[in-house]
């Protein structure tokens, strides 16, 4: 299929699956080398970039996020911003202000989230690359529901100049394919020092060569509270990695069950001072009765357009912020991660990789979805939330199918800076595994 | 009564804190902006490492330990001219920590904290009752002083800053010339409850809003009414302090360390930063190692730098009495005219010197031939002028002897030389000038 007739389709396959908030308003593919999607959270100089928020609607940054500057300057045409969970604020990017991404194996189930948008763009739309970001899991979730290759790097391996912040020091940027091998073949662009990212200014050098992985660690707290098939499928998937050459162990990371509370401490807490600076002054909606007082003002505008999980998260992060807990709350949290960490390097002195499923359930129906709790939905992630907490690059592959056809995901953690062993066993993986595309028919 | 102060002054850094926009002031508003400094989704904050530089030397003046290593932290705080609703700051591990200043080298007043942080911008009220928003200054670095209550009066506290802001004007080399502002929290309790007056801007109305709520405390007491600890603001206008609001907390800011920037290993840095004496240590030390009168070595620092060195200078190569007769006289007296008239080559004054010091030229021919060559006049025209200045002050005081009388008991006496002479020559003499001659003419008739 040629990119020409890819964006011919386009809007009709946004119509289906509305895994786009805004679209290039060309339909030509014009001398692109490749055509990429990005999350809606990654500002673009000539597209809406709104962050699943209702507070940014019609901003227009006037700057492109160095990540989308350089697929850019390699060649690749932005055809889509992709639709997420307000600022990344959910797990099935259904608290979203503006359209749901729809699942390409079953248009009544979730993407997953927060980047639901852009997996679904890298699932349905023929040789597709798209940009997401994570902080808890939002890369490899989506990647595992929509059956796809999503990488989430180290934290500081890609420039977040131009990211629109959730958690700033737990944000990353990754790629999500359909293709094992595109995501280091577009890691190796987006990677790399940016000034205007100091986060960024530390890392080591991006190697990528082939480096098989030998030995995976399951820690027994990632094969805990599975649904049944997803159970049978992941042990079908060791048996696989065992008959490609990796040893496989059991091990315990008792610090995994600590990752989830204090993540959100973190995210919250940070989430929080970010969305201060939406007040209705300076971008996106700016009516509003400009007679009251200020902060009255703010609080109008504020109550107004954002979505119930952003309030949320507001509330939680204030909170925990606040006099007399900060110490308690906070401070308690970044010693867990520093705990998390140590785990995870524990293990990964003698081990390539730490490996459990991505999500312990496949892609849930939207009626389910209404009837989760806050809480429910907080703890479907806490299989992607300690890599996350540890920023630690992790990969999800896709593993199998069960039996309504959903697809069923992997997850390998690596050490610091080591993304080149997780590529290699993505693509040996890939060789081997048979991948069913989702029928998509317009 | 116990007084604190927490100063704001500006660092002279040509490129904002954390962005490249530059700091200088702009007729237009909104002009000297970037997406960082307008806190634009998906900007962030590059720290410039000069304000760390800055901050390290103001520490270092106020005798602070530095900390090896420093961060940055984030404030939140909902205000129109505070760009992202969260001010880039510093909570835990400021730059400074537990200093000590001396006012007049004597009286100790301890240093809680030096750190550095960003200017929101402006809020300017239109007289149709709307306030517009100028994002300019948002941004411009700003390092915070933060003293102990040691301070024990309103009147210490303008000697405090008056002190403490010309020895950071010399270490940060602001011009003569600029207008620098300083800002101030002034805390005050009379009683046991702490007040405090937000973002007073200068010294002399820091001194009278401490003044008038002083005074306020004091007739509460009186009055046996209960003093509540809040922030108050001050209308230099009306002369009194208005209640904003019950005071708050640092906790309710919720505080928490800024994600976008690292720590900063400052030992290095610090340990290679010298900083140069401080007109106030100077004055300290030239008054003990010349057993001058404090007048006069305060008298010369705070004219120029330049000329308490010249005035050292002088001391070491032709004794310490020539220093103080001819520095400490017609030099300084003709400093300004000197400098306005852009001269700034001292080896003439210093050869004069030299003769006279040799016995080459006279007293008279001396100090003629220094003003000739510091105010540019021809020296027949110094002489008729500095012959013509002495007659009418001589004049003045076999009219007014009392003043002689008077000035033994206090040297001020020959101020009133001064407004005599201005009015009879309509400023032609600098008043240095004039007093000077007046101190000589009056110390002849003892």
């Amino acid at each position: 299929m040629s990119m020409d007739s890819v964006m011919k389709d386009l809007k009709a396959i946004n119509a289906k699956y509305q895994m786009f908030h805004a679209m290039s308003d060309d339909v030509s593919a014009g001398d692109a080398a490749f055509l990429f999607s990005a999350k809606d959270n990654l500002t673009s100089n000539d597209m809406e970039t709104c962050a699943g928020s209702r507070i940014l609607e019609g901003y227009r940054p006037i700057f492109d996020a160095t990540c989308i500057a350089k697929l850019r300057e390699a060649g690749g045409k932005l055809v889509g911003k992709t639709n997420m969970d307000e600022f990344g604020f959910g797990t099935f990017s259904t608290n979203s202000g503006f359209e749901v991404p729809k699942n390409p194996y079953d248009l009544n189930r979730a993407c997953g989230g927060s980047s639901g948008g852009s997996a679904c763009a890298a699932s349905v739309i023929e040789d597709h690359v798209s940009l997401g970001v994570s902080t808890g899991g939002s890369i490899c979730c989506p990647a595992s529901f929509c059956g796809v290759y999503g990488i989430a790097p180290t934290y500081g391996r890609v420039s977040r100049f131009g990211l629109i912040d959730y958690g700033n020091s737990l944000d990353k940027i990754g790629v999500i394919s359909q293709k094992a091998t595109d995501l280091k073949k577009y890691m190796e662009i987006i990677a790399g020092r940016d000034e205007r990212d100091p986060t960024s200014m530390v890392q080591p050098e991006f190697v990528t060569a082939y480096r098989k992985m030998k030995s995976v660690a399951i820690p027994k707290e990632g094969i805990e509270g599975l649904s049944k098939e997803v159970e049978a499928i992941f042990k079908d998937a060791v048996e696989q990695l065992k008959s490609m050459g990796v040893d496989v162990d059991y091990v315990d990371m008792p610090s995994l069950k600590y990752a989830m509370p204090a993540y959100y401490v973190l995210a919250t807490s940070e989430a929080s001072t970010n969305l201060a600076r939406y007040v209705g002054m300076r971008y996106g909606h700016q009516e509003g009765d400009h007679s009251l007082k200020f902060d009255d003002y703010f609080t109008e505008v504020r109550s107004k357009y954002f979505g119930d999980e952003a309030k949320r998260r507001i509330l939680l992060g204030t909170y925990a912020r606040m006099a007399g807990f900060g110490g308690r709350h906070y401070a308690k949290a970044r010693e867990v991660r520093q705990v998390v960490i140590n785990d995870y390097k524990r293990v990964l002195e003698t081990h390539d990789a730490v490996l459990a499923p991505t999500m312990p359930f496949t892609a849930p129906r939207f009626d389910d979805i209404s009837k989760m709790s806050a809480l429910d939905s907080y703890k479907a992630d806490y299989l992607t939330v300690p890599a996350n907490i540890a920023g630690t690059p992790h990969l999800s592959v896709p593993c199998g199918y069960d039996s309504d056809g959903m697809p069923v995901g992997m997850q390998f953690v690596a050490d610091h800076w080591n993304e080149d062993i997780l590529f290699s066993v993505a693509e040996d993986w890939e060789k081997q595994f048979d991948l069913r595309r989702p029928e998509v028919s317009i | 009564m116990k007084i604190g102060l927490e100063c704001h002054v500006q660092l002279p850094t040509k490129s904002k804190m954390f962005c490249s926009c530059p700091t200088a002031d702009c007729e237009f508003p909104n002009t000297y902006v970037c997406p960082t400094c307008l806190g634009m989704p998906g900007s962030r904050p590059v720290l410039n490492r000069q304000v760390l530089v800055y901050g390290i030397m103001i520490a270092k003046m106020l005798n602070c330990e530095v900390n090896d290593t420093t961060w940055f932290a984030r404030k939140t705080y909902f205000y129109p001219d505070m760009s992202k609703s969260v001010q880039i700051t510093q909570y835990d591990n400021p730059i400074g920590e537990r200093g000590v200043y001396y006012l007049d080298g004597k009286k100790p007043i301890r240093i809680t904290r030096i750190h550095v942080e960003e200017d929101p911008g402006s809020t300017k009220r239109t007289a149709d009752l709307t306030s517009l928003v100028d994002y300019n200054r948002s941004g411009i670095p700003l390092a915070e002083i933060v003293t102990e209550p040691d301070i024990a009066t309103p009147a210490e506290a303008r000697q405090f800053l008056t002190q403490m802001i010309g020895d950071l004007r010399h270490l940060l080399d602001i011009p003569d010339d600029l207008e620098w502002e300083v800002k101030c929290d002034c805390n005050i309790s009379v009683g046991t409850e702490r007040v405090e007056i937000k973002n007073v801007s200068g010294l002399k109305n820091a001194e009278r809003a401490l003044h008038s709520e002083m005074v306020r405390q004091i007739a509460m007491i009186k009055a046996k009414k209960k003093i509540v600890r809040e922030t108050r603001r001050y209308d230099p206008d009306r002369d009194v302090t208005i209640s904003m609001r019950v005071k708050e907390f640092e906790d309710q800011y919720g505080y928490i360390d800024e994600p976008d920037l690292g720590v900063y290993h400052i030992k290095e840095l610090a340990d290679s930063i010298r900083i140069s004496e401080s007109p106030q240590n100077m004055i300290l030390r030239i008054t003990s190692q010349y057993k001058l009168d404090p007048k006069m070595a305060k008298q010369l620092v705070n004219t120029s730098m330049d000329l308490a060195v010249l005035f050292e200078d002088i001391a070491k190569e032709f004794g310490t009495q020539n220093a103080i007769k001819w520095v400490g006289g017609p030099i300084s007296a003709n400093w300004r005219a000197m400098e306005d008239r852009g001269v700034t080559d001292l080896a003439r004054l210093k050869e004069l010197i030299g003769d006279f010091s040799e016995g080459g030229i006279t007293d008279t021919q001396c100090a003629i031939e220094i003003k000739s060559y510091m105010t540019g006049q021809d020296a027949a025209a110094a002489q008729e002028d500095s012959a013509g200045l002495e007659t009418l002050i001589n004049e003045f005081l076999d009219k007014n002897p009392k003043i002689v009388t008077d000035y033994q008991k206090n040297d001020k006496a020959a101020n009133q030389v001064i407004g005599y002479v201005m009015k009879q020559t309509g400023g032609k003499y600098s008043s240095a000038e004039v007093v000077e001659t007046a101190k000589k003419l009056i110390e002849a008739r003892f």
